[in-house]
């Protein structure tokens, strides 16, 4: 439970701190915390279940701090979150730039996936050259800050571990491939 | 049995979770085409969270900016001054010869009570975050229900329109910038008065589409609110013609415009307390549907 807390804490801080970062700098430039919070969760969660709720928690948390529908980035948060355990059982991300590319990756289809259900619902979201530009510096933007925020999430997930035998050995919960 | 529901577990979760999200993306679509909503406790509670920590992270940044701006805006004061006194009494001459036109054609009553159209109580309210994801454009103000804020309010700075509130919270209140691709007012060319839709299109222009039998545009020319839509009062100013980007189309035609508020500066805005009457319908539609439920007078809804 504990740890649980802590991992939604970190996630709405990074909500958070994104909001007042996007006032600094141009919002492309702006690294995406809160879904490279969600990857570095799902590259350590043991239970897909509770994860998916903490996903789609956080998912909320964006989408009320956000001009998007509520629900849209809930929806895509569950798959975002998913595609990382199921790639994290598929792939070795233990390096900083698998992580990286990887991170890059999911924002990249993150924010396609964004424009089609806007588009879907609002309309109006056609694919321009500029916005896949513009989109693909946020992903490299937010690739480049994968391993940091991953670390910070393996921190903070390790200090509220609930199983005091993970934090004496000091295990890197990192999931390796199968 | 228990393996099975181990196994399946996870999956149905996912489609019962994924099915909510849908729901409620549904319903929200809804209640944003009717204006906006207020929030219920549960979900203000990130507004009322997010607004006091962002303005505490910006705030150091806002200072050191500021400072630069009045260290560069003081080297300039003085030529601008020189120029800005000129201005002003051609201004003063060109202002004494309209109202001398008006007089004799009759028509200062008429302006007399446009200016009381205009005369709506204005709430100053400061822009403490911009939405968390760049693939939208909404900004998060420092004002809220507590302060007379509803939901289908217009924001505005002395430049013209910023855009609408859609959600709020007890201290805070979340405003869809015109640029927001969910965003669409009616507007028109103030030289020609032709007539169109100013669409947002989620970056940093805005699409006017007008058709062209209605009156020619222009590059240059400003756009400026109809007051039709009954969202926001007439007269507002939308933004400049950059250019035409079909000129040989058809009778359906867009232009790009350059927005008068700049959205990467916007700092302090205005919030309109008065909501247009689309709005007024559509809420008082509301509380006189709740009223019948609940047996009380309809009115509007508490603010």
């Amino acid at each position: 439970m504990k740890r649980v807390s802590a991992l939604l804490g970190l996630g709405v801080a990074a909500l958070v701190v994104q909001g007042a970062f996007a006032t600094l700098v141009p919002p492309p430039a702006c690294p995406d915390l809160a879904l490279l919070v969600l990857v570095g969760i799902g590259l350590r969660w043991e239970s897909l279940a509770g994860g998916l709720l903490l996903a789609v928690f956080l998912g909320y948390a964006t989408d009320l701090l956000s001009g998007s529908l509520l629900g849209q980035h809930a929806l895509l948060d569950l798959f975002a979150f998913a595609g990382t355990g199921i790639a994290a059982r598929q792939l070795n991300l233990r390096g900083s730039w698998p992580l990286a590319f990887f991170a890059a990756g999911v924002v990249f289809v993150y924010g396609l996936l964004m424009l089609a259900i806007t588009g879907f619902f609002v309309g109006g979201a056609e694919l321009r050259l500029g916005w896949l530009g513009s989109q693909l510096v946020h992903a490299l933007v937010s690739g480049a800050c994968a391993p940091s925020v991953s670390a910070l999430v393996g921190r903070v997930s390790g200090w509220a571990d609930d199983d005091p035998g993970h934090r004496s050995l000091g295990l890197d919960a990192v999931r390796r491939p199968a | 049995m228990p393996d099975l529901l181990k196994r399946i577990g996870a999956p149905v979760l996912f489609g019962l979770l994924a099915l909510l999200a849908v729901v409620t993306m549904v319903s929200d679509r809804r209640s944003l085409a009717e204006g906006g909503r207020d929030l219920p406790w549960w979900q203000a509670i990130m507004l009322e969270i997010a607004v006091p920590v962002q303005d505490v992270v910006t705030a150091p940044v806002d200072g050191i900016r500021e400072m630069w701006a009045d260290y560069v805006a003081l080297r300039e004061v003085r030529a601008e001054n020189t120029r800005l006194h000129a201005r002003l009494a051609e201004l003063a001459e060109a202002n004494l010869q309209y109202r001398e036109a008006l007089v004799a054609s009759g028509h200062l009553q008429q302006v007399a009570a446009m200016r009381d159209d205009f005369e709506i109580p204005m709430l100053p309210a400061e822009v403490v975050g911009l939405d968390v994801m760049p693939w939208f454009r909404s900004v998060l103000v420092d004002r809220g229900k507590a302060h007379g804020v509803q939901a289908g309010n217009p924001v505005i700075t002395a430049e013209g329109v910023v855009g609408l509130v859609t959600a709020t919270s007890r201290h805070a209140a979340k405003t869809m910038l015109l640029l927001d691709r969910q965003s669409a007012i009616d507007g028109i060319v103030q030289r020609s008065r032709a007539r169109g839709i100013v669409r947002g299109r989620g970056t940093d222009q805005l699409a006017f589409e007008f058709v062209v039998r209605g009156g020619d545009v222009k590059v240059g020319d400003i756009v400026i609110t109809s007051g039709l839509g009954g969202v926001y009062p007439k007269g507002l100013r939308i933004g400049e013609v950059e250019h035409l980007l079909d000129p040989a189309g058809g009778l359906r035609q867009t232009a790009s415009l350059r927005p008068a508020v700049d959205y990467g500066r916007l700092e302090q805005i205005f919030v309109m307390m008065r909501r247009g009457p689309t709005m007024d319908l559509l809420y008082d539609s509301e509380a006189r549907a709740e009223s019948v439920e609940s047996g009380r007078a309809p009115g509007r809804p508490a603010s």
